[in-house]
């Protein structure tokens, strides 16, 4: 094995942990979403991807790719809205943490169930809407789709957060994070805000779950390992900063695809809970969140 | 009446055996006595503390891949096991609790969500340990062979070594659930609550709210471990997918269902959780069960709606959803199929309308039949509100002195330099306008917010920067404006929570009931009820906290304080909210505080409170001390009349 060649691995093994950085860095933009709001998150995060990516797979072969996106943009922003709706509005009424971690796995595993019985249990294969061979930089192999899912996580960020700081809607959503309490006393509707926010991180999870499907398979059991990688992520890189769930993201992808060629694919999925435990003991509030000064 | 129950409850455990002969009821029993030592654990982090775990699966799988992996490569049996499943399970958790703890919010969730999958994958993948998917069989001990000493019976063997497991185990779960009862009877159960109403009055009184969380979820893990042994000694065989993220949602749910913080609850939601697979197994078992609920929804409800009519449409959607229930399990073809929905469904019912479980529901039931009779009031006795303390400062020196203390929040400075000394002895008032940066010193000097300069000196050492329960603990105490109680313990309690520090017994000592833990639970209640009789509240000793009127709220916060035995009391406008015969009261109070030489600094809007109890006062304006001295000097200084009634610095010059 010549140096130039495990060069050329690494940087094959470099590609890879980028695309699958990037979807779960767009996972963890979603769970950032919602708790910027309401300090909530949904623990069913990975089962919005999951059904966007079978009714995508359901729309996708009478539409075609990109006219099943809006569709699926849209039937993520309802599935967030219903989250929302129904575990996570009362809880936060009634000020129990417990109550809306409950009720969000509550309803996560009854969308997967209920996935199961209509897409049944095998996985799936997606239909690419690019050409499946790879494209070859200097020896390096590079899938078309996987730079579609980079741009594509990109530019769903980018356009959310200028929407955020642009629109007057999307400056509700911010004035709310900033202090509920004050956003409400302005005759802001904070509750339509969270909802509103619900709605943008499940349509987030739908569109990160239509990017990587045609590269993965997909399937009613896709959602539980991308959700738990994306809190691996939020929380490495802080569940307030946009920069640091791409930087979390592309570190968490990265170092799981080193250790899968490296040690071995059984063992790919465990250095995302060392590096989060790592985090948590130096540096609580993430790589680039910033520490909050509680007020008596 | 409970020292009969608990009898009864033996004696049934006793004979269960023989009466009941079927091997399937006797393993069924088993398997919920194990899960019941599970869920009477995490009810301390989940109940108690209110911290979610998802993990306990895993813990639990820890537990019994310890006693398999000993079995299996080293042929250790049962009785070395179970130490060394709890060591292990308390080493993971604190390996989890630790880091995750830290920060407040869902950590804990996710973490103990990861840690589920990690150790699947694990146990999974060292198969050179734990032999991989293919699990490991154990065999069940022979304990005693009772055939030698009950030869009547004519057991068989198999039979003989079930039942002595059985007796293993039963007495496994009575021991747990003392132990637990005694725990969250004591100072630590006290803890939990207090940490859970208010994390920062928790802190300010010494009791560390990381460090307690972090205890409870350690406990939890190495009762999870305990049961893991029993477990893989109980089905004699363990595979990876026996502990999978399903049963981690299976004891939360358990613990939700029976309902949290007591000891009934946990055991109950542990029964109906081992058995719902049973029912979710037989399509007409659980249409009954779906139709009976439903009958008991229609009954309370529409019994609810004629009592309350204007709920009556809050009281129909929980109804309306059972019968539907019911009609979804007359439709289903194949219960199986749809397994996890009506799981889920369960979980979202009990958030929704029994959060607090079925025993909480049932009990508040029998509370309104049967009020329970009045506690005995606690006595107390002057002999007992004080602990000498005297601080460790030279004759003339400063007990506190603030050394240009500035504290920044982004562009706007709350503290600008401000210098303080405050001598032993002495009542030292903190005046100024609203946003004159009072409360802000309040938090600094209790550590709540670590100052951008400067230094905070106390008895002659440095605390800025420590955690405000280690700085309570070298003798600060504080009230705090918005007044902090722990609204759902006993105002005894309440004041016990401040004596934590005069505790010496130790985990170990609470569980084992050893004298030393019984003496001090005793000498803490004796001076609680005696500082209580100080403030006059020994009446009210066994009423929560949160009924007091608002006046009342404070003395006891007060008091509280004064539990710890402080040097330094920092009281945040005591007086605000009182009428004019309770502060008359108040002031009494505070001069006797300082009669006993604690030095005190007080924050006051009443002006004549402050002006006739103070020795020295100390005004802030914007930040800034504009003046300092005697208490006549400082009403009369121009700029402090500038500072309340408006107008410039200069003009007041």
């Amino acid at each position: 094995m010549t140096s130039e060649y495990s060069m050329q691995v690494l940087a094959q093994l470099l590609v890879s942990g980028i695309a699958v950085g990037m979807i779960y860095g767009v996972i963890a933009f979603g769970y950032q979403l919602t708790f910027a709001t309401s300090k909530t998150l949904n623990f069913g995060q990975g089962e919005a991807l999951m059904l966007g990516s079978l009714v995508g797979l359901s729309v996708v072969t009478i539409t075609g790719y990109w006219i099943m996106l809006p569709i699926v943009l849209a039937f993520g922003m309802i599935q967030g809205a219903v989250v929302e709706r129904l575990g996570v509005r009362q809880a936060i009424k009634t000020k129990s943490e417990a109550g809306w971690i409950m009720a969000t796995i509550a309803l996560g595993i009854i969308f997967k169930n209920l996935a199961e019985n209509i897409w049944g249990r095998d996985a799936l294969k997606f239909p690419s809407p690019l050409p499946e061979a790879p494209l070859s930089f200097m020896g390096v192999n590079v899938l078309p789709m996987e730079v579609v899912i980079v741009f594509g996580a990109l530019a769903m960020m980018l356009l959310v957060e200028v929407f955020n700081r642009r629109s007057i809607y999307g400056k509700a959503v911010v004035a709310t994070a900033n202090d509920r309490d004050a956003a409400g006393l302005m005759g802001i509707n904070t509750s339509l805000v969270i909802t509103f926010s619900y709605a943008l991180s499940s349509m987030t999870a739908a569109f990160a779950g239509v990017l990587v499907a045609p590269v993965t398979l997909t399937g009613a059991s896709m959602g539980g390992a991308l959700g738990l990688k994306a809190f691996a992520v939020a929380i490495i890189g802080g569940l307030s900063s946009g920069m640091g769930v791409v930087v979390g993201g592309l570190i968490l992808g990265i170092t799981e695809t080193l250790t899968g060629y490296y040690l071995s694919t059984g063992y790919k999925d465990v250095p995302g809970l060392v590096l989060l435990l790592l985090v948590l003991s130096l540096k609580p509030s993430g790589l680039f969140g910033s520490a909050t000064i509680k007020k008596v | 009446m409970k020292r009969i129950a608990v009898l009864a409850g033996i004696a049934a455990a006793l004979v269960f055996p023989f009466v009941v002969t079927s091997p399937y009821y006797l393993h069924l029993v088993v398997v919920i006595a194990i899960f019941s030592i599970v869920t009477l654990g995490l009810d301390i982090v989940f109940g108690y503390t209110g911290e979610v775990s998802l993990g306990h699966a895993a813990l639990f799988g820890v537990g019994a891949y310890t006693a398999g992996v000993l079995a299996f490569q080293f042929e250790i049996g049962f009785w070395l096991a179970i130490p060394a499943a709890i060591v292990v399970a308390l080493a993971f958790g604190a390996l989890l609790a630790l880091p995750a703890l830290r920060v407040t919010g869902p950590y804990l969730a996710m973490v103990t969500l990861a840690f589920g999958t990690i150790v699947a994958i694990l146990i999974n993948e060292m198969t050179f340990l734990t032999n991989g998917p293919l699990g490991i069989s154990l065999q069940k001990p022979m304990f005693v062979d009772l055939r030698t000493w009950l030869p009547f019976l004519e057991l068989s063997r198999p039979r003989m070594r079930d039942i002595a497991f059985y007796y293993v185990v039963a007495a496994s779960f009575g021991l747990v659930l003392l132990v637990v009862n005694r725990l969250l009877a004591s100072r630590y159960g006290r803890a939990f609550e207090a940490l859970r109403d208010s994390p920062i009055a928790s802190d300010c009184m010494g009791v560390s709210v990381y460090r307690h969380k972090v205890l409870a979820f350690v406990m939890s893990a190495g009762f999870a471990g305990f049961a893991g042994v029993l477990f893989a000694y109980s089905e004699q065989y363990i595979a990876p997918n026996n502990f999978s993220f399903e049963l981690s949602i299976q004891f939360l749910l358990a613990v939700t269902m029976g309902g949290r913080k007591s000891r009934v609850g946990p055991v109950l939601g542990a029964a109906i959780v081992v058995y719902l697979p049973n029912l979710l197994a037989d399509i007409d078992q659980f249409r009954a069960v779906a139709g009976g609920v439903a009958a008991i929804a229609v009954l309370a409800g529409g019994w609810r709606m004629l009592r309350v009519p204007e709920e009556r449409l809050r009281t129909a959607v929980p109804v309306v959803l059972c019968i539907g229930f019911f009609v979804f399990s007359l439709m289903l073809q194949k219960i199986t199929d749809y397994k996890l929905t009506v799981f889920g469904l369960m979980i979202l019912f009990m958030v929704y309308y029994l959060p607090e479980g079925i025993w909480g529901f049932v009990k508040a039931g029998l509370a309104r039949l049967m009020p329970s009779p009045p506690a005995a009031v606690a006595r107390g006795d002057d002999a007992h509100v004080w602990s000498a303390t005297a601080p460790v400062v030279a004759e003339g020196r400063a007990l506190l002195e603030v050394q240009t203390i500035t504290m920044q929040f982004g562009g706007l400075k709350a503290l600008d330099s401000v210098q303080l000394t405050v001598m032993p002895g002495t009542i030292h008032g903190l005046i100024g306008p609203n946003g004159s940066g009072k409360s802000t010193m309040m938090n600094v000097l209790t550590g709540i917010y670590t100052p951008t300069s400067g230094a905070v000196v106390f008895e002659g050492h440095e605390i800025q920067g420590r955690t405000p329960s280690d700085i309570a603990g070298t003798g600060i105490a504080r009230t705090f404006q918005n007044v902090q109680l722990f609204g759902e313990l006993s105002l005894l309690e309440n004041i016990m929570v401040g004596l934590n520090h005069v505790y010496r017994g130790t985990v170990g000592d609470v569980a084992l009931a050893t004298p030393r833990a019984r003496r001090e639970e005793q000498a803490a209640r004796l001076r609680a009820a005696s500082l209580l009789r100080f403030v006059g509240l020994e009446a009210l000793a066994h009423e929560e906290a949160r009924n007091l009127p608002y006046g009342k709220q404070r003395l006891l916060e007060i008091a509280r304080a004064l539990a710890l035995d402080p040097k330094l009391l920092l009281l945040d406008e005591p007086a605000a909210g009182l009428t004019a015969p309770d502060i008359r009261e108040l002031i009494d109070i505070i001069r006797k505080i300082r009669d006993h030489g604690i030095t005190l600094i007080l924050i006051e809007h009443h002006m004549d409170v402050v002006m006739t109890l103070s020795d020295t006062v100390t005004v802030l304006d914007f930040g800034q001390k504009i003046a300092e001295g005697v208490p006549a000097a400082v009403q009369a200084d121009p700029k402090v009349i500038a500072a309340y009634l408006g107008g410039s610095h200069a003009e007041a010059a």
